[in-house]
């Protein structure tokens, strides 16, 4: 892996992923960044570019999930984000199920069939899964 | 609950920071602990003791 997880930490208050800790971290989203950039403007290679694209967001994400499966947390951070990630998850599903609900009722009101937004739907049960798998995992562990 | 963690790292010269690297836990949490607004693990308490280099976590975590 391309990136260490000691150059970045957690980020709090301005959403999810993590943000550079020291001067490495910085050089690290730089150099990341820069191929994308210098590609765009650089013009259409047509299939070249793309392909070069494709390898190097593949790299880029793999890379991203690695720093932040292995972001180092003390025991009051890991309680502390799981929380806030959970809050973060309620709102979400709240939101989520009111937008279900209005598309429902519009959907009968105007219509009178009953339409939602299958996304929705899918994130829902994706969501539901994820906790499901977890609990299993959890109640395994330990 | 009540710590006499600033004691014993005054004690030994140790600052936040550096308590904090020999127990793999943040400087934010060593402040925490401080001022009683932290209950540790028993793991993380018992890496302070020793830490600290007592041998009781009674001498360092008083609970009331």
């Amino acid at each position: 892996m391309l990136g260490k997880p000691s150059w970045f930490m957690r980020r709090k208050y301005t959403g999810w992923g993590f943000t550079p800790k020291t001067w490495q971290g910085w050089v690290y989203i730089i150099i990341m960044i820069l191929p994308f950039i210098i590609i765009t403007e650089i013009g259409n290679f047509g299939k070249i570019q793309l392909t070069f694209m494709i390898i190097w967001a593949i790299i880029f994400a793999a890379d991203f999930i690695h720093i932040l499966l292995n972001l180092k947390m003390d025991e009051r951070e890991r309680i502390h984000e799981a929380i806030a990630e959970r809050n973060a998850l309620w709102i979400i599903i709240l939101v989520l199920g009111l937008g279900l609900a209005y598309q429902a009722a519009s959907g009968i009101a105007s219509q009178n069939n009953f339409t939602v937004d299958p996304v929705i739907l899918i994130a829902l049960v994706a969501g539901l899964l994820a906790k499901i798998i977890s609990n299993i995992y959890l109640d395994r562990k330990n | 609950m009540e710590t006499n963690i600033a004691y014993y790292r005054d004690k030994l010269g140790l600052t936040q920071e550096k308590l904090a690297d020999m127990i793999g836990a943040t400087r934010q949490t060593i402040i925490s602990l401080e001022q009683g607004r932290y209950n540790p693990s028993l793991l993380l308490a018992h890496k302070i003791t020793k830490a600290l280099q007592r041998k009781n976590i009674e001498d360092v975590f008083i609970i009331k």
